[in-house]
């Protein structure tokens, strides 16, 4: 520096003053006389004892001298070191742009003098904070912002808004490197005694020169986050609050942000920037000054830092409006902050609030719940949340509902009604002024133009299924509001949402109430969304495949759709409403997934399948549906009538509950016979499986049955069964060496082992005779049913018109024919002399096995009478059960034939079975009357009498064949009946019966008359 | 005067200023003054408010300019006539740019020393207001004690430049750092400065005083017509004041400036002290021996009550550390005592025991004081110095310099006698070795 000094200044001789012992700095001290010079030379720009200009950087230096030694110039000199910068930018930026050509001309020259104010400014500040900082720091930021602005419109210069490469630029020049850097060093001095002063000045710079001075902001905040963000603060809230709050309205949509209200504008944008890196200190710092100004003031509360805002009663009435304010104009600081402020809103900090604001005017008042409406609606995150709270809040305190928070101060509640109210009509009007967009979207795929988006309601679009919850809460007026919200969201979002809602509310309902609420949703959405429905049930049979919902869930889903459609029957009864356009949707819609609600009939809960019978039993078919689909639901819904059948059986024995597992009969009874009725198909499998079902050993108790054998024999349990002795592979074993047939396979029979007696029978346990019946005269009304009604053949049964309601229909022939065939199928297990027509009675003993078999089969299972007799009403079905008659009549002549009984009586099954038999075969007409009648003497003869009247009805078929060919249809009756004059004289079978009735005159001379030919 | 001003209107200020100037020569060495020239002042000073950009450079020239105007002045009279058409306060908004275009011209010629401008500063600082003074002392002392590190030695300087304007200035100081908060405690290097200027020259202090002709026509709350009063409540007030500070020092680890200004604050009141043993003959020359109290009645008053206040504050505060408790206020109140004592009897003060009893009954005992309170009155006849004194065991030998003012005949005091600068350099006289700044010259005529 003394080198320096020799270049530029001329001493004039006069001795130096060296006697400055303790001075800081190892400078000389100049006389008087070269002061004087040296201001002159300053002032001037030439050097006044040499007579020739200084250059810029001898002018510099000069400067910095006069700096050092004559405090009277430190303003001129900084004003000139403004040049000096400002060339030395220049030149830094004209370097870059000419890309290093002209290089280290002027700019490195400038840059040791900028190294050297550096230098002496910061030595300056180190050694006397207090004086310098507040000189310096506005120097610089002053400076900083004209060459901020001043250079931004350079070719190299990034855009304003390229904040980070604007940081990279500048940082990288010298000039303003040093000068932020003193600005930092007097930041840093200056903040432990008159911090609002520097961030003032930094807050004035930055509105002056907007976006070009952010860089800087943008870095005196990160190096300073904790403080700078504070004191911004504070300086808002005054500033804001000497604006008053006036202004507010034209700032709600953040349109006027710069010149009304300045501070704020620049508030925002700085806290803006400092949130990528410090939004925890921010939020912290937000929640603190809403958390201060409403806490009653305590002046020497610890956490009242250096700040004074606290301490003013008007700044913290204008704290709420101002964060309020700073939240409208910038989302990210609103988003930093919403989320736990609502956290904060306990009941006291809620009175303190409404306390604070009982002071304002009221327009203010109305203003600040505008902008919070219109804060809320902004809100990304944390919607819920705050929907949450302000239902809470806003539900009136009820004896019967306490709501998660204890009620607080009426004035609060009322507070928080109004604003949600508000909040309501506010997304009402964004939703539907949103132009037509949602229209369009609903039906094209691509929005033809970008929609404005509602950040609140985008959030709660994820949060349908607890809202819906929440609205079916049916709470005062919760679930109002809340149900116009799910209105709102679903117009908002558009289709997937609002058959998302629905579907909620089919799931969640719990009762016709809470079901009305869907229907009041759909009535309000089905004016501007189409197939509503279909996708809310598609959507619902989609969680079903997903296995989302509970048991329970499901069962109310099932329950609530089936009470959707039946709520069509009651409106076709009463008025037609708007619900019965939509309980036909729900039906039609319900139809399409029928083969997707079916597999549910045999859940593992026994309430969710219940439900499920209700849904389908009430559910209208599908028009069209594949035969696999028909199958498998035919299946289920045979296998749930078992089901149901034994579930009453059991809720009977045990006593509760009978009506539910009634009704689940009465219902599967409705499924089936209605499915009977959709087609040929599905009445062939439900009969077929209906019949097959009663007689599957799984299913044989129900009807009174055992559990049969291959024989056809029942089962004895292996502790019951005596062991026999007889092993096949013992007697394989000997075979070789010894023929012993004694206890060998070949003295195996069916009655037993031959030298062991008679096999023992079974102890046959009919637990429940009168649950039996009913489940017998269940399965009898299901199988009448489907067979008379008018699926099959329906163009024959609808053409007779009913004559007598009170009369049921006819059964089916075709319908009495798969039951027939099913029946010999399961039955008689041999096909070998299965054709129709009869042979002698002789024969009979070809057949000896299989006859057996079927007896043993109708004594396993007494439901097979009844089944038969069904058959035999749908002449002409019964001559294909041609062989199970034939081989029951065998067994039963040779019966009759071997008993030495004194009375037909004392065999009773035999003698039922025989009487049901003949029976039957009259009904069906393969007896005629005269023959059929004879069942009615049978109690009352021998049995070699019965026996002889069998044999008479035996050679009577064999005589006269059982074939369907014999009947002809009479439209009259609506049947098939048999023409017996066309076959051959009765009289030569009727001998026997007569001559048998003159024995016994004494006690059938009753009967005489139905033998009459 | 219109067609001056027309002139000047469409020019730029520093042109402006030099037509001014020159006119205002003119019309000074005319010495007519006129109500016009005022108008024209207010115009240089008001213009340059509203400068833009290259506002400070501006400033600089015009300083520079009056400097130049003011130094090749050659009369006295025109020179003082033009400074005060200038910076005389008006009571208008025009001051506050005035009173900075001052603070800056004054720094400036402090650091260029240009005398005269110096010289006519000195003038001004006795005739305004003393809050306008005070506020030019803080000018110079921001300047030079805080702002330029290393500067210190330019304001030193002044002592020699022009030692009227340093007496003003060492007034306006002690007015402005009364001691009564931490802002108001004069920075170390200032405190250096003024002790090591008192003990070079004691007559510094009075060199105002001296001057001036004492018509009455001081004009109203100027500043004190010696630094007396200010110099006296910093020595006592001291060891209260910076104690208090210390405390705040001892946090920020910079601890070792306070046995220092102990020690200059000793010395200062020891040359305090001196000075007041120089009164009576110059009051006696002047003929105001008991007529003039250059220290007031009522500073005193204050002093004490505020000495009363910090002893109650330190009596309360101070429970950490018994040994400063007892000291610092007692080293307080013999200050107290030893200054009433030699202000009495050197017809500094004017007053009665029965006074000083009444001020100081709010005191905490000391002896000393005790002492002072109770003694003899001996304002006038106290002829024989040393004797008469029993009652200060501190300074047993104190005279009282008993020049009546009955006695026009003694010999005149000149000013500018060099003193001796250091103790040592009297050992013969070591019987008395508190009293060797004192000048001897007077003690063998009684």
């Amino acid at each position: 520096m003394l080198n320096d000094q020799a270049m530029s200044v001329v001493f004039d001789g006069s001795p130096l003053k060296a006697m400055q012992s303790h001075s800081h700095t190892a400078q000389t001290a100049l006389s008087t006389q070269e002061l004087s010079q040296e201001i002159k030379s300053f002032i001037s720009g030439v050097d006044t004892v040499q007579g020739r200009k200084l250059s810029v950087r001898e002018h510099a230096r000069c400067a910095v001298r006069l700096l050092r030694s004559v405090p009277a110039c430190r303003g001129a000199v900084l004003e000139h070191l403004r040049g000096v910068y400002d060339e030395h930018v220049s030149a830094f930026l004209h370097n870059l742009e000419t890309e290093g050509n002209a290089s280290s001309g002027v700019s490195s020259n400038l840059e040791d003098i900028i190294q050297e104010v550096h230098g002496v400014l910061s030595e300056f500040i180190r050694l006397n904070p207090r004086a310098w900082a507040p000189l310096v720091s506005t120097w610089a930021v002053d400076l900083l912002g004209q060459l901020s602005s001043k250079h931004a419109g350079r070719r190299v210069a990034p855009h304003s808004s390229s904040l980070n490469e604007l940081l990279q630029l500048w940082m990288s020049c010298a000039a303003t490197r040093s000068l932020m850097e003193a600005y930092s060093q007097c930041l840093a001095a200056m903040l432990a005694w008159c911090p609002d002063a520097c961030v003032d000045a930094l807050l004035d710079t930055s509105v002056q020169h907007s976006p070009h001075f952010d860089w800087v902001v943008a870095h005196i905040g990160s190096a300073f986050p904790g403080t700078i963000i504070s004191r911004v603060l504070a300086c808002g809230l005054k500033d804001f609050c000497s604006h008053g709050a006036k202004d507010q309205g034209l700032l709600v949509m953040g349109v006027d942000k710069g010149n009304r209200v300045p501070k704020i504008g620049s508030v925002v944008g700085i806290l803006g920037h400092l949130a990528a890196h410090h939004s925890d200190s921010i939020r912290k710092e937000l929640l603190r000054m809403f958390q201060e100004s409403l806490s009653p003031s305590s002046p020497l509360s610890p956490t009242s830092s250096s700040t004074s805002w606290e301490s003013s009663p008007q700044l913290r009435r204008a704290a709420v409006p101002f964060l309020l304010q700073l939240a409208a104009m910038s989302p990210n600081l609103f988003g930093a902050v919403s989320a736990e402020l609502v956290e904060l809103l306990r009941p006291p900090v809620l009175l303190q609030l409404q306390a604070l604001l009982q002071g304002l005017p009221r327009e203010e008042l109305d203003n600040m719940l505008g902008l919070a409406v219109h804060l809320i609606s902004q809100s990304p995150s944390g919607g819920a949340r705050v929907l949450r709270f302000l239902a809470d809040t806003a539900t009136p305190a009820s004896v019967i509902i306490s709501g998660p928070t204890p009620s607080p101060n009426e004035g609060v509640r009322e507070g928080c009604d109004r604003l949600l109210q508000m909040l309501l009509l506010h997304l009402h009007k964004l939703v539907f002024n949103r132009s037509d967009g949602a229209e369009v979207n609903a039906h094209h795929s691509a929005p033809s133009q970008p929609q404005r988006v509602i950040p609140f309601l985008e959030e709660l679009q994820s949060h349908v299924a607890q809202l819906c919850a929440e609205t079916l809460r049916l709470e005062r007026k919760r679930h109002l509001w809340l149900h116009q919200l799910l209105c709102l969201l679903s117009v908002y979002g558009g289709p997937s949402i609002a058959t998302e809602a629905l579907c909620q509310l089919l799931t969640q309902a719990r009762n016709p109430e809470e079901l009305a609420l869907a229907w009041q949703l759909h009535t309000t959405l089905s004016s501007c969304m189409a197939g509503l429905i279909p996708a809310a049930v598609a959507r619902c049979v989609a969680q079903i495949h997903t296995h989302t919902l509970g048991p329970r869930q499901l069962r109310q889903l099932l329950l609530n759709l089936a009470a959707a459609i039946q709520s069509q029957d009651e409106e076709r009864r009463g008025a037609a409403g708007a619900q019965s356009s939509m309980a036909i949707q729900v039906g039609s819609a319900v139809s399409g997934h029928l083969h997707d609600f079916g597999p549910l009939l045999l859940h593992g809960d026994p309430a969710v399948s219940h439900a499920a019978v209700r849904l389908l039993s009430c559910s209208p078919l599908p028009r069209t549906s594949s035969p696999a689909h028909l199958l498998l639901l035919s299946r289920a819904a045979v296998t749930y009538f078992f089901l149901a059948l034994r579930r009453r059986g059991e809720a009977g024995k045990v006593g509760r509950d009978g009506g539910q597992a009634g009704e689940a009969v009465n219902c599967s009874v409705l499924l089936l016979s209605r499915f009977a009725a959709y087609s040929p198909l599905t009445l062939k499998a439900v009969l077929q499986q209906l019949v097959e079902g009663a007689l599957h050993k799984g299913n044989a108790d129900l009807f009174g049955g055992q559990i049969a054998d291959m024989s056809g024999a029942p089962v004895l349990s292996p502790s019951v069964a005596p062991d026999l002795g007889a092993s096949l592979l013992d007697i394989n074993c000997r075979f070789g060496t010894t023929v012993n047939f004694s206890g060998s396979v070949w003295s195996v029979f069916h009655a037993g082992v031959i030298g062991k007696g008679l096999k023992v029978r079974g102890a046959t346990q009919l637990p429940d005779p009168s649950g039996v019946i009913q489940n017998i005269q269940t399965l009898l009304a299901v199988v009448v049913q489907c067979c008379s009604s008018s699926g099959l053949n329906g163009s024959i049964n609808s053409s007779r018109s009913p004559s007598d309601p009170d009369e049921p229909p006819p059964i089916n022939a075709e319908a009495a024919k798969v039951v027939a065939v099913t029946l010999v199928e399961n039955v008689c297990p041999d096909v070998a002399n299965g054709e129709l027509s009869w042979p002698p009675e002789e024969h009979a003993r070809t057949t000896v096995e299989r006859d057996i078999h079927i007896r043993r089969c109708f004594e396993a299972h007494p439901v097979l009478f009844p089944l038969l007799q069904v058959v035999a009403a749908g002449r002409p079905a019964l001559c294909y059960c041609s062989a199970v008659l034939r081989g029951l009549l065998a067994t039963l002549l040779a019966h009759w034939e071997a008993s030495r009984e004194v009375s037909s009586t004392d065999s009773p099954w035999h003698l039922q079975a025989s009487c049901l038999l003949v029976s039957c075969m009259g009904e069906g007409q393969l007896l005629p009357p005269v023959l059929a009648n004879v069942h009615e003497a049978f109690p009352h003869l021998t049995p070699f009498e019965v026996r002889l009247l069998l044999l008479a009805v035996w050679e009577y078929v064999r005589g006269n064949g059982p074939m369907p060919q014999k009947f002809v249809f009479s439209s009259e009756k609506g049947l098939f009946c048999r023409d017996f004059s066309r076959d051959g004289d009765v009289a030569r079978y009727v001998a026997p019966i007569h001559s048998v009735l003159h024995k016994n005159i004494d006690r059938l001379g009753h009967l005489c008359w139905r033998f009459q030919l | 005067m219109g067609d001056i001003r027309q002139s000047l209107l469409p020019r730029d200020v520093l042109s402006a200023a030099k037509e001014l100037l020159y006119h205002l020569d003119i019309y000074i060495c005319n010495l007519v003054q006129h109500d016009p020239e005022i108008l024209l002042r207010k115009y240089t000073i008001y213009k340059q408010t509203k400068m833009g950009n290259r506002f400070s450079v501006c400033e600089l020239q015009l300083l520079e300019i009056m400097c130049s105007c003011f130094q090749e002045q050659s009369r006295d009279t025109v020179r003082q006539l033009m400074f005060s058409a200038l910076f005389n306060l008006q009571g208008n908004q025009a001051d506050e740019s005035r009173m900075a275009l001052l603070g800056k011209l004054v720094s400036m010629a402090v650091a260029v020393g240009r005398v005269p401008i110096l010289e006519c500063a000195a003038n001004w600082l006795q005739r305004t207001h003393r809050v306008y003074c005070v506020r030019l002392a803080q000018v110079l002392v921001d300047d030079y004690c805080s702002m330029v590190p290393g500067s210190v030695p330019t304001l030193q300087n002044i002592h020699s430049a022009s030692p009227r304007f340093c007496c003003q200035f060492i007034t306006a100081v002690t007015t402005l750092y009364d001691l009564t908060s931490e802002e108001l405690t004069p920075p170390l290097e200032l405190l250096q400065m003024i002790v090591s200027w008192i003990q070079d020259d004691p007559r510094l202090v009075l060199i105002t005083f001296l001057n001036t002709p004492l018509s009455g026509s001081q004009p109203i709350s100027s500043l004190d017509v010696t630094p007396l009063g200010g110099l006296v409540r910093w020595c006592i007030k001291a060891p209260l004041a910076y104690r208090k500070d210390k405390k705040q020092a001892l946090t920020n680890g910079s601890s070792e400036s306070e046995p220092e200004a102990g020690l200059l604050f000793s010395a200062l009141h020891l040359s305090v002290l001196q000075v007041f043993m120089l009164l009576p003959n110059i009051l006696n020359e002047k003929g105001l021996y008991g007529r003039l109290a250059l220290l007031q009645m009522e500073s005193v008053a204050a002093l004490t009550s505020d000495l009363s206040r910090l002893l109650d504050q330190a009596d309360k505060h101070t429970h950490t550390s018994p040994a400063d408790t007892h000291v610092l206020p007692q080293l307080a109140l013999d200050r107290l005592a030893q200054a009433l004592q030699v202000a009495l009897a050197s017809g500094a003060l004017l007053c009665s025991r029965e006074d000083l009893r009444a001020i100081c009954s709010r005191l905490p005992h000391n002896n000393l004081l005790q002492l002072v309170l109770s003694g003899p009155v001996i304002p006038h006849a106290a002829h024989s110095p040393i004797a008469s004194h029993p009652t200060l065991p501190t300074h047993p030998a104190l005279p009282t310099h008993p020049t009546l003012p009955t006695h026009p005949t003694l010999p005149t005091h000149t000013p500018h006698t060099p003193l001796a600068s250091h103790p040592s350099s009297h050992p013969q006289y070591s019987t008395q070795p508190f009293m060797t700044g004192m000048p001897f010259p007077f003690r063998p005529t009684h």
